[in-house]
């Protein structure tokens, strides 16, 4: 998950608690082997090099691809998984080069969600596009963990992958999990302790990843149908929702609102810390 | 509506129950239930009400489970068979108590006909592995006089990057008929009412081979051949045919009589394919010919126009021609020997039918589907045939059918 992470269990049996979280971490190392862009033995790269024929795929692939759709259609295209090929153009490292607009031009020919065709059997890219779960598979992760340890434990439990986590409920001594926002102006330094007692929180934003040139800040968070970032988004946004996979996909929505962020997420009537 | 005032976090949420609430093994928690009401009238002919409840879950993997109820009220006259007169005809009813009278050069109905039906059936569907499925069927069906159970297996193989399917499918009915008022002698006269038994049966077993292809992204093509054959009593109790004096006017008249097998091949093609501006078009053409002589064509054409905010129409307009059995008869005369078999069943005759139709319908929110079908049904034959002769000449020997359908569709998740 390139990401410290951690699973809290208030527990006084330190047994049930090393099971539970070595159970946990076998998920999400399965999670991250079976759906990561960068590696060259799984389904992903499977569907990358299909050359435009169909490939056979399981049913989680096809779940994930089905909400993926549903995303791409809530968000009128904005949220894209063949997006991923853009960043090709893009180097975040905090430097001040941006790409040419013609090397976007020809990369957005191979962006476009409507292209994909897939169903329960199977899934056909066009030849040279790709797909990545990157924007939705750590919050996935969080989500399944969770409801995996649930299953085998009545205690409440916290999943907290680099930030983006989940409680099934409040632990019984503190009546809530306390969890700290990053400021991104201050890296490292809690801005904000929130009090979650379940529920899920996911933040987005350019805090590591962005280039300033020309005097504008450009975070990594890219439109699909320009191939640049929105400008005058917040630094960062948290969002709380009901699973961790909705909070991440309303807190990236948000950051490709730009300056209009905060007007979409009171529209989701969702709690949020905006930071700009 | 721009993205940043529209609310889309209770649909997101759905979509996020849907991501995680599957487990590998998990069910769905919702029936798909398609219900459906059929109305079919024929003018001064028979009228029927048939609602219909399918109900469809996924078991999870892939793993659907089907069920379907039909029930269906007959009411109305049918055809007896008889050719018209230009003399008052008297006939007694199937069951032998009372009988009814048409009046002079007209086509004689039997209005005793009414009738429910109930049928169910249930299907399951199982992947075997990722590219082979199987499907096993049961079947029951009742009415007054008509019971049958059924079964059916169905294998489908996937192959050729599942852009080819093979399908082969066997199944097997069983039928027994009762007859009101039992069995009549087959070509006996009907006013000797000689009865031979009061039930029969009959088995009928069907096998398909079928390949689906699909052509590209927006089209597929799919052939299938059936062979079917039927063994056991396949005459309708209730039909006459008029055995005619050398004026034309019916003398007497014997119950029909069909043979004992029947061996039916048929092959069916269809190409389905979306435009480019979403709209549906799908054309078939099937042919049937079996060893009672009867050859029929039947092509259908239906176009769905997809129309904003989840309408869409679909025009339906499809053509039928058969030849007749080689049993088939208008009538029979007295100075004949009679036939091994003979029916004027009105069904088994040459004729063509025509059905247009229209569909409206509309996708509401979360796979909530409303329709309405309105269709036009013609069937005509030959009225005036050259073997006719004296009065028959005079008299209409394949009047038309027309009927009107509608048929009402709501399809919900439960």
């Amino acid at each position: 998950m390139a990401s410290p992470c951690e699973i809290l269990i208030e527990t006084d049996d330190a047994e049930l608690a090393r099971q539970l979280c070595l159970s946990g971490q076998r998920e999400a190392r399965r999670i991250e082997q079976k759906f990561s862009r960068y590696r060259d033995d799984n389904i992903v790269h499977q569907i990358n090099q299909g050359q435009g024929q169909a490939i056979d795929i399981d049913n989680e692939t096809y779940r994930l691809l089905q909400f993926a759709d549903r995303c791409y259609q809530l968000s009128d295209g904005l949220f894209d998984i063949t997006s991923g090929v853009l960043g090709k153009a893009w180097r975040f490292d905090g430097s001040n080069r941006l790409p040419g607009q013609s090397q976007l031009d020809e990369l957005l020919c191979t962006v476009g969600w409507e292209k994909v065709e897939f169903n329960p059997q199977y899934v056909r890219l066009p030849a040279g596009m790709q797909i990545d779960f990157g924007g939705i598979g750590k919050e996935y992760a969080v989500d399944k963990v969770l409801t995996d340890l649930k299953q085998h434990c009545d205690r409440e439990i916290m999943v907290n992958f680099g930030g983006d986590c989940h409680a099934s409920g409040p632990p019984a001594q503190q009546g809530a999990w306390m969890t700290g926002i990053e400021n991104p102006l201050k890296p490292g330094d809690a801005a904000e302790v929130i009090r979650l007692a379940r529920g899920a929180l996911a933040t987005s934003g350019d805090a590591y990843r962005f280039i300033v040139a020309n005097g504008k800040r450009y975070g990594h968070i890219l439109n699909p149908k320009t191939g640049w970032p929105a400008t005058d988004s917040p630094r960062s946004v948290t969002v709380a929702a009901g699973t961790c996979t909705e909070a991440g996909i309303l807190s990236t929505l948000a950051i490709l609102q730009g300056k209009d962020a905060e007007s979409f997420l009171d529209a989701q009537q969702v709690k949020y810390w905006c930071y700009r | 509506m721009q993205l940043k005032n529209k609310k889309i976090a209770g649909l997101l949420s759905v979509a996020t129950c849907t991501l995680l609430g599957g487990n590998a093994q998990a069910e769905s928690e919702t029936w798909d239930i398609d219900s459906a009401l059929l109305i079919y009238n024929e003018t001064d002919r028979v009228s029927a009400i048939e609602p219909v409840i399918n109900a469809k879950k996924d078991l999870g993997d892939d793993e659907i489970l089907s069920m379907k109820l039909v029930l269906d009220g007959l009411t109305g006259a049918s055809a007896n068979g008889a050719v018209p007169s230009s003399q008052p005809q008297t006939f007694t009813r199937p069951s032998g108590k009372g009988s009814y009278t048409t009046q002079a050069n007209e086509t004689p109905l039997d209005d005793t006909f009414h009738d429910t039906r109930v049928s169910y059936s249930l299907n399951w569907d199982k992947p075997l592995d990722r590219n082979n499925r199987r499907n096993l069927g049961f079947s029951f069906s009742r009415e007054y006089d008509f019971t049958s159970v059924g079964a059916n297996a169905l294998w489908s193989h996937d192959m050729n990057q599942k852009n080819t399917t093979l399908t082969g499918g066997l199944s097997l009915e069983l039928d027994a008929i009762t007859p009101v008022g039992d069995t009549p002698q087959g070509l006996t006269d009907m006013d000797d009412r000689i009865r031979v038994s009061s039930s029969e049966d009959r088995t009928l077993l069907d096998l398909l081979f079928g390949v689906t292809q699909i052509i590209d992204k927006n089209s597929l093509f799919q052939v299938n051949y059936s062979l079917s054959q039927a063994n056991g009593y396949m005459t309708d109790p209730y039909k006459i045919i008029s055995v005619v004096d050398s004026s034309g006017e019916p003398a007497y008249y014997l119950y029909e009589k069909r043979p004992e097998d029947r061996l039916r091949q048929s092959v069916y093609g269809k190409y389905k394919r979306q435009l480019d501006n979403k709209d549906i078009i799908t054309t078939s053409y099937r042919f049937m010919s079996d060893d009672w002589g009867v050859r029929s064509h039947t092509l259908d054409l239906t176009y769905r126009v997809k129309m904003e905010n989840g309408y869409f129409i679909q025009p339906h307009v499809r053509y039928y021609q058969q030849s007749a059995a080689d049993f088939y008869h208008y009538f029979l005369t007295d100075t004949q020997a009679i036939p091994e078999f003979a029916s004027a069943d009105y069904r088994l005759g040459e004729m063509t039918a025509t059905t247009i139709g229209v569909k409206v319908g509309k996708t509401l929110s979360d796979k909530h589907v409303w329709s309405v079908r309105l269709e036009m049904y013609q069937q005509s034959g030959d009225s005036s045939p050259d073997e006719a002769f004296g009065q028959l000449q005079n008299q209409d020997l394949y009047p038309d059918v027309d009927a009107v359908i509608a048929q009402f569709n709501y399809s919900f998740k439960w």
